[in-house]
């Protein structure tokens, strides 16, 4: 009741405030402060209602951001949302951190076998069902219908690559917020990491393809292959190099550890700025070591986790949130529809497929689809590229897939969450030992 | 008289830190000033001898836009969400170092309150005369210029008294830690007349300012008791202190008001507000003045106006507090005024902080001028205190 009341009054606060400066542009680029606050607390509000709901957090923040953002109630006007952005690169690399410390090799080495599998057909199945269907409807998609040929191929095959891929984002944020440790959370877990690896070189490739159909001489396809694998192994080592510096950290000094982890994340963002790593990448490998090679002792990890993780995820996903575009939607909607319904049922065919041939029993394996769902920084960073290399059709797909990562975003972590819930792995971080979590009712 | 004097009070501003007391009797050397400044409340400006304006103030104008330009223009704009609420984190520790339910702390703020006028009114005067002498025509209203540079004048550093202390030096700590309240009061206004000249409208800011401040901090103390974790009491405090000073700015109006009103307000409503929130602020609150000062120091803009204004700002302010000191001295008689004046000279940081807000709702020339001139006027009024209180037969 107390909650509801602040709540109530936190959001008569913040509408009495937009009201009185309602069309003053620069009192809107004074509000990130306000909008940081008003963000904090009542979308963790919102998440608990959610939680209550048995519904994950983040789909709360997600919420929220939605409702409150320039598309609806615009409490938190375009520049605010944007100004919340900020925190964006700390965020991810601070959910991939949290995510490498989840994975531990001699944990997952006797399924190593059942992730590839599983992963394979995951990412196969959706591939070939949707590369056929946008092929053979292409004429009828609002995007470039007169394409035949090599041509349609070629663009078919960019879209098709970018509407397979995952969000190991918020696959991770869902674990992390939910505190699950299982099977079938490390089995997703796994698989979105390495098919987003296995899609963004796929991507490369598609994209030299596309190039070469359209006449481009190929520099750029030729640069860009280089580029990417810089992209991907020197973040995994510029990761491997903080995560050792972590760990010593850890086991030397040890104190102080969110902020310090704090500093570390914000290190791999801004050098992933600077040097052209992905944060992602190289917070998993950091993650990774520390996890693998000087493992935490004690509750000091954990707490440091908790009280960063908190408050960057809110943030994270109300911005997330607000800079979703409804107009998009609405725009092309059955379509996006159509679309990510055909995606999420060759995602089930295929990891049913997987599991079948990797044969693995425990229940929560059938519901990995459900993790897969999930769409958003990976998808939307391949479909900006998409738009700034080919203004003409490329935009065309950036606004459909846009949509359909609105939609993605709302559903794939209701959908993990509830697959996790059945499986019996939500809390599992919080159990001694807790990695049964197949074996415990659901 | 007056209640058992306790430095480690609650009361005081920013609270309990046992190293002060250390400090305090230690000699000083470079490498362990250094280690004082990281490590004491020192760091908020206190204790006069290590005042880290001195270090911090000259480091931000260094490395800012007049120096070597590391921190642009473009990055202090996207620190300044981190400094309102830094302003309004300060504001809500002076709101929880006021305890109006005993006489005696009553009587030491209706004083601090009087030598805080009587700065205002000499500075802003002063100012008033001098720059109509001078012909300046500033681009604000002369008015606000002036009560601005009297504000920022009138607050005070407050050092620390030990418990074995002479009550006359406690008193005057404690008078020179009260010193900011009025001020920051009065602020609120001023800060709404630099926005509109509109009676009507200055009223309706300053009023919006107060409101804001009570109704979240009304949400804050609904929230803090029932958190479920450290981890969400956290995010609702952060997120308490942010809408405090990022509503503030939003406004155009003081964070510092709106904190103060906030921190006033927990520590006279039921339950643990005003604990919790002193407890999870205190972590925060060096990184947060240490933004502060680097961030008043990057801003300042050396200029003609400004060091016409430095002149008479650190000449009327000294001999304002001094004036002030020796008023608050005939209606305390446990205190000469000897006694206070010294402890009345360091600037500390709130009236850089006002400088700060000052310029950041009227977005001037003039105001960057006020605030180019606090920040030099700061940094010569913190070694004069220096002086004044480490001199022959003081402590």
């Amino acid at each position: 009741m107390r909650r509801a009341a602040a709540l109530v009054l936190l959001l008569l606060t913040v509408i009495v405030l937009r009201r009185a400066m309602d069309g003053d542009t620069a009192a809107d680029l004074r509000g990130t402060a306000l909008a940081f606050g008003f963000a904090l607390i009542a979308a963790t509000l919102a998440g608990e209602l959610f939680e209550r709901l048995r519904l994950p957090r983040i789909s709360g923040y997600l919420l929220f951001g939605l409702a409150c953002g320039p598309f609806a109630a615009d409490l938190i006007s375009r520049t605010m949302a944007s100004d919340l952005q900020i925190i964006n690169g700390l965020a991810i690399a601070l959910i991939a951190f949290i995510a490498g410390l989840e994975i531990n090799f001699v944990r997952i080495r006797s399924r190593l076998g059942a992730i590839l599998a599983v992963g394979g057909a995951a990412v196969l199945v959706p591939f070939m069902v949707l590369e056929m269907v946008l092929f053979l409807a292409w004429p009828w998609l609002p995007i470039a219908p007169d394409a035949t040929g090599l041509t349609r191929l070629g663009m078919t095959l960019v879209l098709t690559t970018v509407l397979v891929s995952f969000s190991p984002t918020v696959t991770i944020a869902v674990i992390t917020e939910s505190r699950t440790r299982g099977p079938l959370s490390e089995l997703v877990l796994s698989v979105v990491v390495l098919a987003d690896l296995a899609l963004i070189l796929g991507f490369t490739l598609v994209m030299q393809f596309m190039r070469s159909v359209n006449g481009a001489t190929g520099d750029a396809g030729v640069g860009l292959l280089p580029f990417l694998v810089w992209d991907i192994f020197g973040s995994f080592a510029f990761g491997a190099i903080i995560g050792a510096a972590f760990a010593l950290y850890l086991r030397i000094v040890g104190r102080e550890l969110t902020l310090v982890l704090l500093a570390v994340c914000v290190l791999m963002s801004a050098a992933g700025e600077v040097l052209h790593f992905e944060p992602l990448l190289s917070a998993l490998a950091a993650g990774l070591v520390v996890e693998n090679i000087a493992p935490p002792q004690g509750d000091a990890m954990k707490h440091a986790v908790e009280r960063s993780a908190l408050p960057v995820l809110v943030i994270f996903f109300v911005a997330a949130g607000a800079s979703i575009h409804v107009d998009a939607l609405m725009e092309l909607g059955g379509i996006a529809v159509g679309l990510a319904l055909l995606r999420a049922f060759s995602i089930w065919m295929g990891v049913g497929l997987g599991v079948a041939r990797a044969g693995l029993s425990h229940t929560g394996a059938s519901m990995a689809w459900m993790g897969l769902v999930s769409q958003a920084g990976v998808t939307l960073g391949l479909t900006i590229i998409v738009a700034s290399e080919f203004p003409g059709w490329g935009t065309r797909v950036q606004t459909l897939v846009v949509a359909m990562i609105a939609l993605h975003e709302l559903a794939g972590p209701v959908l993990f969450r509830m697959a996790l819930a059945r499986a019996g792995e939500v809390g599992g971080m919080d159990r001694p030992g807790g990695l049964t979590g197949s074996a415990r009712p659901a | 008289m007056t209640a058992p004097f306790d430095p480690y009070d609650d009361r005081s501003e920013i609270g309990r830190d046992v190293l002060d007391a250390h400090v305090a009797t230690t000699p000083i050397r470079p490498a362990r000033l250094i280690d004082v400044l990281g490590r004491t409340r020192a760091a908020l400006g206190l204790k006069p001898l290590t005042a880290p304006a001195l270090l911090f103030v000259p480091i931000g104008a260094i490395l800012g836009p007049a120096g070597a330009g590391w921190l642009g223009l473009d990055l202090l704009g996207r620190l300044y969400p981190a400094m309102s609420t830094a302003l309004a984190a300060l504001g809500i520790f002076v709101g929880l170092g006021m305890s109006l339910d005993q006489r005696s702390e009553r009587r030491l703020l209706a004083a601090a309150s009087l030598e805080a006028v009587v700065t205002i009114a000499l500075v802003s005067g002063a100012f008033v005369y001098v720059l109509t002498a001078w012909e300046v025509r500033p681009d604000i209203g002369l008015l606000p210029l002036a009560l601005a540079l009297g504000l920022c004048a009138s607050a005070t550093a407050a050092g620390v008294a030990p418990a074995d202390a002479p009550l006359a030096d406690r008193l005057a700590v404690r008078i020179a830690d009260l010193d900011d309240v009025l001020p920051i009061a009065i602020g609120g206004v001023v800060l709404a007349l630099a926005a509109t000249s509109a009676p009507l409208e200055v009223l309706r800011l300053a009023a919006g300012n107060v409101a804001l401040g009570l109704s979240v901090a009304v949400a804050g103390w609904l929230l803090f008791d029932r958190a479920h974790g450290e981890a969400e009491r956290a995010v609702f405090v952060i997120g308490v202190v942010a809408l405090l000073g990022g509503g503030a700015a939003y406004l155009g109006v003081s964070p510092l008001l709106s904190g103060m009103v906030a921190g006033l307000f927990w520590k006279y409503a039921p339950g643990r507000a005003d604990t919790i929130i002193r407890d999870d602020l205190r972590r925060l609150q060096h990184p947060l003045v240490v933004l502060l000062l680097i961030f008043a120091g990057a801003s300042a803009q050396p200029s003609t106006l400004a060091l016409w204004l430095l002149g008479p700002y650190v000449l009327v302010r000294l001999a304002g507090k001094l004036a002030g000191g020796w008023l608050v001295s005939r209606v305390m008689f446990e205190l000469s005024p000897g006694d206070i004046g010294s402890h009345l000279l360091a600037p500390g940081v709130i009236g850089l902080a006002f400088a700060l807000a000052f310029h950041h709702a009227s977005g001037t020339t003039a105001s960057l001028a006020v605030l180019t001139a606090v920040a030099a006027g700061t940094l010569i009024g913190e070694v004069l205190a220096a002086f004044a209180l480490v001199g022959p037969g003081r402590r």
